[in-house]
């Protein structure tokens, strides 16, 4: 496998570790100033401390399933190549597909024996090409997507939490569905999932403990998975 | 509280927005950096072609996340929140949970002042969490993670499932006739395409369902909205 030595080389690396470095570029300007204007807007430190705890929390599961996602990515596109798409831009549901993609219209499958250098370039081609649109809709979009919202909520002040919750439930009704019909171990995962989130929020509205909000995200992924594996 | 209130407006957003374009236009010349070096450096050109059809099959299913995902995650992402989670990637499977989970610990409102920027703090921790445990994995390198037991990596593709289960219960809880309308839209669509009657739209119908799930569910809470079925 001669193309995994140009792929795991240094000048991947250099070139990988600029996209990683953006991201945590970016995210270091953010909070910092999110910080001063969170304490002008009255935002106390136990607020902040809740915040940062409940989203380590809840990006354990995650992060292990997009770090088990990488290993099936290092081992056909290389270590740079992995890091960098999992950490920037990529999404662990799509990268695997793009490189296989890349490598079928070259004729040659992903974990063959004839994979070689060009077909990995061209997986690389497909990974950006497939995600550029997220970061150029966003860097151009975002800071007119209140005005958006108006448009689709008909200028309805009023309707416009419950715009909100219906956006972001089609749009996980839909990743849920795509699940939920394979009729597989991921339906009694997803449905499982589904029940115990309902269940502790239900329960946590007269119970309102404050580790159970941290917790929650985190105990409905592992218990929908263990539920799944055990049924 | 009003000048500061104000700040907001005229310092923090103005702030957010410029370097919010800036790094993610950088982000999307730099997304195309490798690719580039290994056509024009190293000289491994796949053409034209082989290049736009493995991108076609790819870009038809992905195009239409690259619009719906940002508008459907924006209310409670916020504005600096909606630049990182689609720059950091994986915004379904890790960026919202942990945007949503950090608000609601806060106790702050998604969509006001104080949501936004708690979202904020929310989605930077996942960042640093993911890129660190990415890069401690690609350190260790495939010799350790290929030993894990293949049942540890098969259990791990379950956690995906369940998390998309949890974050729609979490919302459907709060707004349960919203929450009916979408699972019964998605999965009358899902069932349709998986049996083959979304075969007369053009490639893959992914988008079909999507496009119906979300602005369908928009639609049917707009007539409940109206009909003042929706309490807050």
């Amino acid at each position: 496998m001669d193309y995994l030595k140009i792929a795991n080389g240094p000048v991947m690396w250099l070139v990988c570790g600029l996209g990683v470095g953006l991201v945590l570029v970016q995210s270091l300007l953010f909070v910092r100033r999110s910080i001063i204007a969170g304490r002008e807007l009255g935002i106390t430190d136990q607020q902040f401390k809740h915040a940062v705890k409940a989203s380590t929390i809840s990006a354990i599961g995650p992060s292990l399933v997009i770090l088990g996602g990488m290993i099936s990515l290092l081992v056909t596109m290389g270590g740079p190549i992995a890091w960098m798409r999992l950490s920037y831009i990529g999404s662990v549901q799509f990268e695997l597909m793009s490189a296989e993609f890349g490598a079928q219209a070259m004729g040659v499958s992903l974990d063959g024996p004839d994979m070689n250098a060009v077909a990995f370039t061209n997986g690389v081609w497909v990974m950006a090409l497939g995600s550029f649109g997220w970061v150029l809709f966003t860097g151009l979009c975002t800071h007119k997507m209140d005005k958006f919202r108006n448009v689709l909520a008909g200028g309805r002040k009023a309707f416009m939490p419950f715009l909100s919750i219906a956006a972001v439930l089609g749009a996980f009704a839909y990743l849920a569905s795509d699940r939920i019909m394979r009729f597989d171990q991921g339906t009694k995962s997803c449905i499982a999932g589904f029940a115990i989130m309902a269940l502790i929020v239900i329960v946590n509205r007269k119970l309102q403990k404050q580790w159970l909000k941290e917790w929650a995200m985190c105990i409905a992924m592992f218990g929908g998975m263990l539920i799944a594996v055990l049924i | 509280m009003e000048n500061n209130q104000n700040r907001y407006e005229t310092d923090y957003i103005p702030y957010i927005v410029r370097w919010g374009r800036i790094t993610n236009l950088l982000g999307v010349a730099l997304c195309f950096l490798p690719a580039l070096i290994l056509t024009f450096g190293f000289g491994f050109n796949p053409g034209l072609t082989a290049i736009v059809t493995g991108s076609l099959a790819q870009v038809s299913g992905s195009c239409i996340f690259w619009f719906v995902e940002p508008i459907s995650y924006f209310p409670v992402l916020g504005i600096p929140g909606t630049y990182m989670s689609f720059l950091a990637g994986n915004g379904s499977s890790l960026r919202l949970p942990c945007s949503a989970a950090a608000q609601d610990s806060a106790g702050v409102v998604q969509g006001t002042e104080q949501g936004t920027i708690i979202s904020t703090i929310g989605i930077a921790v996942s960042i640093f969490v993911n890129v660190a445990l990415l890069s401690l994995g690609v350190i260790l390198g495939t010799s350790v993670l290929s030993q894990l037991p293949a049942q540890v990596v098969s259990a791990l593709s379950l956690i995906l499932p369940a998390l998309f289960g949890a974050m729609l219960a979490q919302f459907a809880v709060a707004q349960p006739k919203i929450g009916a309308t979408a699972i019964v839209l998605a999965l009358a669509m899902t069932w349709l395409s998986k049996n083959g009657f979304l075969a007369i739209f053009p490639g893959q119908p992914t988008y079909v369902i999507i496009i119906v799930a979300v602005f369908g569910t928009i639609g049917v809470s707009k007539l409940l909205f109206d009909k003042g079925m929706l309490k807050a």
